[in-house]
Parts: C-alpha cells; sequence; structure tokens
C-alpha cells in the first residue's frame, strides 16, 4: 500500500524505490527451513571470522610486549600485560631519520584531504558532462576510461616519472596529487549513478526555471549524488591514504606514513610489535571516513553494478 | 539507461561542458594516454637514464624474446598465476554469491554483517592488507604467503606437526587454510555486486515461480541464476582483473622487482606479454560462455 502511494507521485528518488523494494523482498525471500538457516548462519560466521580475526590480531598484537608476541601457540585475544611501548617507541624509531613522526603523519593527511577533494570534485564534474552533456568525442572518452579500469599501474610507472621529470615536478607535493587527476574508477562510478538517478526532466525543469549551469551541478546535481560522492571520498582517500608513489619522491621531509612503515617493517623481528602499532595506525583513518559515510555506501556501491 | 536529447539544455551544455570536463581530459592523457603509448614504445627499446636526459634506443623484437625465451621464471611464474586463478575464481564467485544471497535477506544483525563484508573491501587495499595478510597468513595458516617477520617467528608447520598430523595432510591444510583467506579478503566487491543484481530482480519474478509451483533449488536455477548473468560477466570481468594485477601476482611482482632495479624495457615487455597471454585466454573462456550460456538465458 505504502509503495503504491509511494508511486503515484510524479517525481520520487530512486531510492525510495529501492528501500520499498529492498523491504518487500527481504519479507518475501525470508521463508527458509530450519537447515537453511543454521546452513547460512554458519556460513557467515566463518566469514565474519576470517574477516575480523587478522584486524583483532592485529590490534592486540600492538599492546603487547615483545616476548609475548612470541609465544607459540600465538594467543589471539588475550594480552596477559599490555602495553604502551610499541606506540610510544615509535618516534624513537624514526628519530635517526631526523624527521619527527608528527610530520609523516601530518604529510599524510595533507596529501590525502587535498587530493580525495579534488579528486571527487573533477570526477564528478566530469562524470556530469559525459552523462548529461552530448559533447562530441564522450563516447572514446568513456571507452578510454573502461579501457584504464583494466590497466595495472606498474607499466605506467616509468612513463608517469618522465612526464613528472618534464614538469619539473619530482620530488614535490604534486607527485602524489596529480595522477588521481586521471583516476578513471571515480569517473566510471560517478557516471553510472548519474546515468540512472538524475531524470532528464529535472534538469529541463531547472533550466526552464532559469537556473545556469553552474547553478544546475550544484543545486541539483550535487544532492542527489550524495551517496556516490561519499563512495568515492571512501574510496579515494583509501587508495591515496596507502598509496606509495615509486621513484617520485626523495626528501625526507615530504614522505608519508606508508613508506615510513616500509622502513619500519624491515626493521626485522625486534621491531614487529612497532610493525603492528603503525599497522593499527593505518588503519584508523579509512575505517572513521567510512564510519561517517557508511549510510550511503553500500546504496552507491549497489547502484553501480546494475547498469552496463 | 537511454538518454532524450533536449536542444535547449544541450545547446546550454555545450558550451560550459567542456569546462567542466577539462581537468579530468588533462590528467587522462597526461597520467594515462602518453603513459601507455611511450610504454608500447618501451616494448621495442632500450631505455637508460643518464644524467640529464633519458636515452630510448629502438631494438626490435628483442625483449620480447628474451621475455619469452631467456627469462628463466616468466614461464614458470605465468603457469603459477593460471593455476591460482583456477581455483581462486570459482571459489570467489561462489562464495560472494552466497554471501550476497545471505545479506541480501532480513535477519537480526544484518547491518553488523553487511558492515564487516563491507570492511575487509576498506582494509583490503594498498600496504596496509599486505601487512595484515602476511601476519594473519603467518599467524594461522603459513603457507602461500612471501617471507614475512611473523613467518621468521612462527614456525606454523611445527604447530601441525605437534597436533599430529602427518606432513602430507599439514600441507594441505596450510594451502587450503591459505586459499579460504585471499578468497575472503578478495570477495568483498563481487558480493556488493551481487547484492546490487539481487535487488533488481523484480518480484513478480519470484511470485510467478512460486505460483508455478517451483522449488527453491528451481528458483535459483531459473530465476536468480539467469537473472543475474550480466552481473556475472561484469564481477566475472572485475574478479579478473584483479587477481592478475594485484601485487601478489608472480609476474606483476617479478616485473615490480625488475623495474626497481632499472631494468624497465623487460619488464614492460613482460608486463605487456602477460596481458596479451591473459587476453587470449580470457577471450577463449569468455566466446563459448557468451553463446552457448548468456544467449540460452535471454
Amino acid at each position: 500500500m505504502k509503495s503504491l502511494l509511494k508511486r503515484k507521485k510524479f517525481f520520487f528518488r530512486k531510492s525510495d524505490k529501492v528501500k520499498v523494494q529492498r523491504e518487500a523482498s527481504a519479507v518475501k525471500r525470508y521463508t527458509r527451513s530450519k537447515v537453511g538457516n543454521v546452513f547460512y548462519f554458519l556460513f557467515l560466521g566463518a566469514f565474519g571470522l576470517f574477516s575480523v580475526l587478522p584486524l583483532i590480531y592485529c590490534v592486540t598484537s600492538s599492546f603487547k610486549p615483545l616476548d609475548e608476541i612470541m609465544i607459540f601457540p600465538p594467543r589471539l585475544v588475550v594480552v596477559v600485560r599490555p602495553t604502551f611501548e610499541n606506540y610510544l617507541s615509535l618516534p624513537n624509531l624514526l628519530s635517526n631519520l631526523k624527521i619527527p613522526l608528527s610530520r609523516y603523519v601530518s604529510n599524510s593527511l595533507f596529501v590525502s584531504i587535498i587530493t580525495t577533494a579534488l579528486y571527487v570534485f573533477i570526477s564528478t564534474m566530469a562524470a556530469f558532462v559525459l552523462a548529461k552533456g552530448n559533447l562530441k568525442g564522450s563516447k572514446t572518452v568513456f571507452m578510454i576510461i573502461q579501457f584504464a579500469l583494466l590497466y595495472t599501474s606498474y607499466t605506467l610507472a616509468v612513463p608517469q616519472y618522465l612526464v613528472f621529470s618534464n614538469l619539473k615536478m619530482i620530488d614535490t607535493y604534486w607527485v602524489y596529487i596529480l595522477p588521481y587527476l586521471a583516476s578513471t574508477m571515480g569517473v566510471f562510478l560517478m557516471k553510472q549513478y548519474i546515468d540512472g538517478y538524475v531524470p532528464n526532466a529535472l534538469m529541463e525543469a531547472a533550466e526552464i526555471d532559469g537556473a545556469g549551469y553552474f547553478r544546475i551541478f550544484f543545486k541539483i546535481i550535487i544532492p542527489i549524488v550524495k551517496p556516490c560522492l561519499l563512495t568515492l571520498t571512501l574510496f579515494g582517500f583509501r587508495d591515496v591514504w596507502s598509496a606509495v608513489p615509486q621513484g617520485t619522491i626523495f626528501s625526507e621531509q615530504l614522505k608519508t606514513l606508508p613508506q615510513v612503515m616500509a622502513q619500519i617493517t624491515s626493521g626485522g623481528i625486534a621491531r614487529s610489535g612497532s610493525a603492528m602499532a603503525v599497522t593499527v595506525i593505518m588503519m584508523i583513518p579509512p575505517i572513521l571516513v567510512y564510519i561517517i559515510s557508511q549510510s550511503n555506501v553500500v546504496e552507491a556501491m549497489s547502484s553501480a553494478g546494475i547498469k552496463e | 539507461m537511454k538518454k532524450k536529447k533536449h536542444a535547449g539544455v544541450e545547446r546550454l551544455k555545450s558550451r560550459y561542458g567542456l569546462m567542466f570536463v577539462t581537468p579530468f581530459i588533462i590528467g587522462l592523457i597526461l597520467f594515462f594516454v602518453f603513459p601507455l603509448i611511450s610504454s608500447v614504445q618501451y616494448m621495442f627499446s632500450r631505455i637508460r637514464f643518464e644524467p640529464g636526459n633519458t636515452v630510448i634506443t629502438w631494438t626490435g623484437l628483442k625483449n620480447i624474446k628474451y621475455v619469452l625465451f631467456e627469462d628463466p621464471h616468466f614461464i614458470n611464474n605465468v603457469v603459477k598465476g593460471f593455476s591460482t586463478f583456477a581455483y581462486s575464481f570459482p571459489l570467489i564467485l561462489v562464495v560472494s554469491l552466497v554471501m550476497a544471497i545471505i545479506l541480501v535477506q532480513d535477519f537480526k544483525g544484518r547491518v553488523l554483517f553487511r558492515g564487516i563484508s563491507f570492511m575487509t573491501v576498506i582494509i583490503a587495499s594498498g600496504v596496509v592488507i599486505e601487512y595484515v595478510l602476511k601476519y594473519q597468513g603467518a599467524d594461522i595458516t603459513g603457507a602461500g604467503v612471501e617471507t614475512s617477520i611473523m613467518e621468521d617467528m612462527i614456525d606454523v608447520e611445527s604447530i601441525l606437526t605437534v597436533l599430529g598430523l602427518p606432513t602430507q595432510i599439514s600441507k594441505y591444510f596450510q594451502v587450503v587454510l591459505s586459499s579460504i583467506m585471499t578468497v575472503i579478503w578478495n570477495s568483498g566487491i563481487q558480493t556488493l555486486l551481487f547484492i546490487s543484481g539481487l535487488q533488481a530482480i523484480p518480484d513478480q519474478m519470484y511470485e510467478v515461480s512460486k505460483v508455478e509451483g517451483a522449488t527453491k533449488w528451481e528458483e535459483f536455477w531459473f530465476v536468480t541464476f539467469p537473472m543475474l548473468s550480466k552481473i556475472l560477466v561484469l564481477v566475472s570481468a572485475f574478479t579478473v582483473v584483479e587477481l592478475f594485477t594485484s601485487k601478489t601476482d608472480r609476474v606483476v611482482s617479478s616485473a615490480y622487482t625488475m623495474m626497481q632495479s632499472q631494468n624497465y624495457h623487460e619488464s614492460t615487455a613482460m608486463l605487456w606479454v602477460y596481458f596479451l597471454i591473459l587476453g587470449i585466454v580470457i577471450a577463449l573462456i569468455y566466446i563459448p560462455f557468451n553463446k552457448y550460456c548468456l544467449k540460452r538465458w535471454e
């Protein structure tokens, strides 16, 4: 009944429809035998266990003193003598690099935030035009995008280095930021989303009411694609946060956390506690971003697959 | 989804549209199209870095010949890559499909489990996952991972021998466990895509099948599975790409180490040859699949 009422409206957000469908389908498909239930929850339990265990192990180990990490057989959850030593010793480990840890953290945050913001903004703009504009050659561009999705970044490392060196950008922050202008995943996802969720009638109406191009973009497109925006933010942040530039950063004061992390963990057995500590630190920001954008993310990801 | 053409809006768009798309196009040309073209050039030449400039000399098919006939590890690595693919690809597909079918239903704690399955997607990238999985690998599974600090510390084989298992069986256990780990940590995005596909199936289909008296089993094979065929193609393409381009793949990682020792031409040639082989194999699988399965479903 509710869904019928909603369908009578002239225009409604598609997410409402998806929600209604989901409710209906959930009620309908939830008729299983008890054996089926047991099987399902066993499967879920195993899946959950295998996904969560490494994280728990990582977190607990980061609070263990060295002798406890090496206990055989390893304890997963219990920490007998919890200690913050692993975290506190991090600045000392780096003291021979002459740069304090806070510098790396702030570098990482600065680069990630700027890059993510630029990346999301530029891909949304490009996706808007590719989806709704009728520029010549937008089909070709989209073909290139799809091809680029299937391509590994290692092959491009050297030519990209040459581009940077010709632009005189080696050993600057630009090395972190600029490659993400060409990141095609964002444009691809966003174009699919706009294709599916922004009706042409709405843009037309806005145009008749006298809205300009920028107004249409900021007042109509952005609010509608908000779930996808948050998804892109999450994915972008995740990628930038853990990116290690290949051979384009040399000065120590420009390096980010992942690079330092590699240095710490290469220190051998004695450093394994600290390695765990850095791993935990590295995991926190993406998870934070995820929690903030959580409710919207799954919806946007699930809409991306529907259309080919 | 088809677009309607609206003259007024279009005129407006063509003026500003170019402005909106320009930054992305510049990025695409500078950091994808141009590097791609030069990487093809590198495949056929030799690169030397001299102070101040880069010297590129044309050498013809020499690099490709080296990769195919002289490199001691290439063929071996390709075979290994494909054998990993042979067992993890179907496993990833099945696991993520089952997960999606479970998660699309309503039960207590669904939000929690969706969160967990998505958490793997968030963390499973870049440096972090490498360390997490390495540690995990040494801790519970111990097999199938490269050497890590933890592996030096904990001898997993001895855990299994303490349990009193013969070596053959414990080896087998290690391989199985480590591949379970890889499968689960690689099936996050696939699960999401399948969930989206399942949600797009109209409810009427299920009503009809119920009225016709189909069992759950028949319902799955004659309604759910054919309706998922398009998503299935997307997911398989994605999985193939993910499996073959990640750094855990042996060819990619060996090319990476070659690159670090400034051996750019041969590593580029190696990657290109690998992707060509890959493309041929995928086409060989996909074309019959398309012809005999997809066509029948439509």
